[in-house]
């Protein structure tokens, strides 16, 4: 099979920001999720969970509340104080109005999606209507002293029930008067802290629910204005609830990382009187829970360690396999580090700036498992800090090291690296053509004569680098059929004749860059790709599916290869097919045209075409096992999987030349020491 | 305080007329009202002039003190005909110049440290309004940019930071945090961060200088 040196790579110091909003979408399955540094992601739960949409974020953004409206239209609100509406077609604001009322805390739609409410930081709670275009101010509802830190409509939008410090209020939404005034507080005795009312509930049975920093969950009577029920869940603050469709189940997060669920369960087997009980705890965060959402089937939370978690709950899992695995995200669907193969360099993208690494060199050799000595030390050679308050949406670097390109929301940069011996200079390539912005992804040609640059509508630009710093825009290539969605992905082949580029519609085209034509499309697939590869002898596309499927498309023949019929005809190996992460690169050897290479997050592997599928009985994970056999026992039990899991987790996997391989690693535990602090558990015995 | 010094002259007569009383059973001179009206005249005079001189003391003081902030004002500010140059030549020049003088010329010291970065600020300012382009590590603003609506914000983000991270939250360092199970575990691990890298780094820097001099 093959020895490689492999670069063990720990110094990308990616620590990507804490989960602050989410967002349930039931009808289209789609999660909305916002971070602190005002990133908003999409996520398709029936495309295995896959980060569709990513829109970066800005310094001067901050997300406070998310919510879905008018049909599948997304808004977000912060402490900026106005109300932001997503195009998730071209990935940016389209429009945005101010709330007038300071920043803004919190923001509810109500059940038909036609009507935002905003609570602000003086106390309004404002009514604006979803108009077709954008949204437009209603009226305000009565205002009081008390920043409203979170709204919830009553099912039936009669009513709207607001939290504050120390106060909870209902108002009457038709004549905007607060109807009833519930003190939360009073029920704790000697205690000189002031009670913020972090989350609320409206239920469709005249109970509010509340969750509060003293860590209580409490079921009020707003009628009455009295407390049904109070459960105390925690010592810190209970910071997020959900509540079920049938509002039969809550799920609540913590400042210490934990969920728990209250349900509603009948006192006696059998007796019609109900209570709420709590059920389950989980602890699948470190961090604040600042988000959660319960959706028809599982519960999901947000951390601020940065970790989306779907939990399934069994008694709603029609079938017990692998869809009810608890899944962990943490890191983005796509790739953040780009390789510059000949010269050794690694780009590493951050959300403002950009670093440039030369990785260090070894003369020793050795065996299996040994770690060799560094002669000369990975080098950083260039750190490239991105003017403004937008952040960088995508970066690369050419792959003989002279270029770097990266764009954010507003601007595109393109630079020339100049290497005299041991020393880097860096110049800005000047007039750039003005294109359609933002590139949502860059990619060189092979012999880094030119720039694919994915843009907005499906289109390709192809940029001309010329020598010594200049650049042309040669051609702007555009699909078939009209479409309102981006390009996410692109691949080029190695004899620079054809490009591939996917859309957010999931379809690839090709195009033919001799006569700058579109070639053909791949026949559609019900999923989205997630890593796409031309390989250099063949002209064969690699297509990874975010449902674990890999196809193999030929494109000077336009149609499947015959080893990805056969792949498809004897199906994939069911560990293969339930891993947890996508496949973000892949890449080919060269030297061995039937090896295929690819990784996730927790894995990588070299796939041989020309060895036989395993099927559902053979072990995958077999490389252990086969370093064990004699060489005619290996013969019978080798198979096409070549998977190793010794680095995780993988952000970025690379062949360098044949014999070198290399490996970005991020410990987790590296990105949890860099996060806000954590609430302190008291163990017994320490 | 006219009043005190009446006051004063008023109980001094008195006080004037007790001291030489040898006994206490001798009755109290008798003095006539002319003796007793120039002598109180006398007294008033007196401390009149006193409290004046106590005044016109103060008043100098006051005026040196004056001086004094007005002269050292005036040294924070580089020399009149360095501003008057600067301010006729091209921005480019005058940021050269800004830099040799800021090395040179100031003499003094802390103060004249601490003026020489803010004579640099300023001269930075004034090249920025000038419109040039110049290369620096500052942002210039608009005052009135930073106006309510950041004040608004900065309050909020006050607020998000007392609730969730402030005194009564339990906050804890992620080192502990973490380290905790390495504790506990049957098999005792270090803590997460055993080895601070913030220890000692200018000895580790001039170790990794001299290794690179005796090795080169």
């Amino acid at each position: 099979m093959g020895e490689f040196e492999v670069h063990r790579v720990r110094f990308f110091g990616l620590v990507p920001a804490g989960v602050r909003c989410l967002a349930w979408q039931p009808r289209s399955a789609r999660l909305a999720l916002a971070r602190t540094d005002g990133t908003v992601e999409v996520y398709n739960f029936a495309a295995n969970y896959f980060q569709e949409k990513v829109i970066p974020g800005h310094d001067a953004r901050s997300v406070e509340a998310l919510c879905w409206a008018g049909g599948d239209r997304l808004f977000g609100a912060g402490l900026g104080g106005a109300i932001t509406e997503y195009d998730l077609a071209r990935l940016s604001t389209s429009c945005s109005v101010d709330g007038g009322g300071g920043p803004i805390w919190s923001m509810a739609a109500n059940g038909s999606g036609t009507r935002l409410v905003i609570g602000c930081e003086d106390g309004s709670i404002k009514l604006f209507q979803v108009v077709p275009g954008g949204i437009q101010f209603e009226r305000n509802l009565d205002r009081r002293k008390g920043r409203i830190l979170c709204l919830s409509w009553h099912p039936s939008d009669t009513h709207i029930a607001a939290g504050s410090v120390d106060i909870l209020r209902v108002l009457d939404v038709c004549s905007g008067q607060t109807v009833q005034r519930i003190m939360v507080n009073y029920h704790v005795q000697k205690v000189q802290r002031e009670c913020v009312v972090w989350s609320v509930i409206f239920l469709a049975s005249s109970t509010i629910v509340t969750s509060d920093s003293f860590g209580r969950v409490q079921f009020w009577d707003w009628q009455r204005g009295t407390l049904v029920e109070s459960h105390t869940v925690s010592t810190s603050s209970a910071l997020s609830l959900a509540v079920s469709e049938k509002e039969d189940s809550i799920v609540v997060g913590t400042s210490t990382g934990a969920t728990y669920q209250l349900q509603l369960l009948p006192v006696r087997v059998g007796s019609l009187e109900k209570r709420w009980v709590r059920t389950k705890p989980f602890q699948h965060h470190t961090h604040d829970v600042r988000a959660v959402v319960h959706s028809g089937t599982a519960l999901i939370s947000g951390g601020l360690d940065a970790q989306l978690v779907i939990r399934s709950l069994m008694e709603k899992v029609q079938k017990k396999g692998y869809e009810a695995a608890l899944r962990k995200f943490t890191f983005p669907h796509r790739r953040l580090v780009s390789c510059a193969r000949k010269a050794r360099l690694l780009l590493f993208q951050f959300t403002q700036h950009l670093e440039l690494w030369r990785l260090g060199s070894t003369d020793k050799t050795g065996k299996d498992g040994e770690v060799l000595p560094l002669r000369r030390m990975p080098e950083h050679l260039v750190q490239l800090k991105s003017k403004g308050p937008e952040h960088i949406y995508c970066s690369c670097v050419s792959p003989c090291g002279s270029w770097i390109a990266y764009s954010t929301t507003s601007r595109f940069h393109l630079y020339r690296l100049r290497y005299k011996g041991d020393n880097v200079s860096i110049a800005k390539v000047p007039k750039v053509p003005k294109l359609l912005l933002p590139a949502y992804q860059l990619q060189f040609a092979a012999d880094s004569s030119s720039l694919f640059i994915a843009s907005a509508q499906g289109s390709v630009h192809v940029l001309q680098l010329l020598e010594p710093e200049g650049c042309k825009h040669l051609h702007t290539l555009r699909p078939p059929s009209e479409t309102p969605e981006a390009v996410y992905l692109l691949a080029v082949s190695a004899d620079g004749h054809w490009v591939a580029a996917v859309g957010g519609d999931w379809a690839i085209h090709i195009y033919s860059l001799k006569s700058f034509k579109h070639h053909c499309t791949v026949p559609t697939y019900s999923c989205a790709v997630t890593a796409l590869a031309i390989h250099p002898v063949t002209n064969n596309l690699v297509i990874a599916y975010a449902d674990q499927q890999l196809f193999e498309f030929s494109i000077p023949e336009q149609q499947y290869t015959a080893w990805s019929r056969m792949v498809q005809n004897c199906g994939l190996h069911r560990l293969w097919l339930e891993r947890d992460t996508h496949i973000t690169h892949i890449t080919f050897n060269p030297k061995n045209p039937s090896h295929i290479l690819l990784h996730d997050v927790y894995m990588f592997c070299v796939l041989d075409k020309s060895l036989p599928l395993p099927d559902n009985s053979a072990l995958l994970l077999n490389q252990s096992t086969l370093k064990q056999l004699p060489e005619t026992a290996r013969q019978r039990q080798l198979h096409a999987f070549k998977i190793c899991k010794k680095f995780q987790p993988l952000l970025f996997a690379d062949l360098l030349d044949e014999n070198c391989l290399v490996m970005v690693e991020r410990p987790i535990m590296d990105i949890k020491t860099e996060l806000p602090l954590p609430v302190q558990q008291k163990k017994f015995g320490t | 305080r006219r009043r005190k010094a009446a006051a004063a002259g008023k109980r001094r007569p008195a006080a004037a007329l007790l001291s030489p009383a040898s006994s206490e059973d001798e009755a109290p001179e008798e003095v006539s009202f002319g003796v007793a009206r120039e002598a109180a005249e006398t007294e008033r005079k007196l401390v009149g002039e006193a409290a004046r001189r106590h005044r016109e003391l103060l008043k100098e003081k006051r005026r040196r003190r004056q001086e004094l902030f007005a002269e050292q004002k005036r040294r924070k500010l580089l020399p009149e005909t360095v501003l008057q140059e600067l301010d006729a030549m091209p921005p480019k020049r005058a940021e050269e110049q800004a830099a040799a003088v800021n090395t040179g010329e100031l003499c003094g010291g802390g103060a004249a440290k601490q003026s020489e970065g803010k004579a640099q600020r300023l001269m930075k300012k004034d090249v920025q309004r000038k419109g040039a382009r110049s290369k620096g590590n500052y942002v210039a603003v608009r005052l009135k940019d930073q106006s309510l609506a950041g004040l608004h914000q900065q309050l909020a983000r006050d607020f998000l930071s007392t609730h969730l991270y402030g005194p009564d939250t339990n906050r804890v360092q992620a080192n502990e945090f973490f380290s905790l199970e390495n504790k506990k575990n049957p098999v005792r691990k270090a803590a997460v961060q055993f080895v601070d890298k913030s220890w000692g780094q200018e000895k580790k820097l001039k170790a990794a200088r001299f290794k690179q001099r005796w090795l080169a």
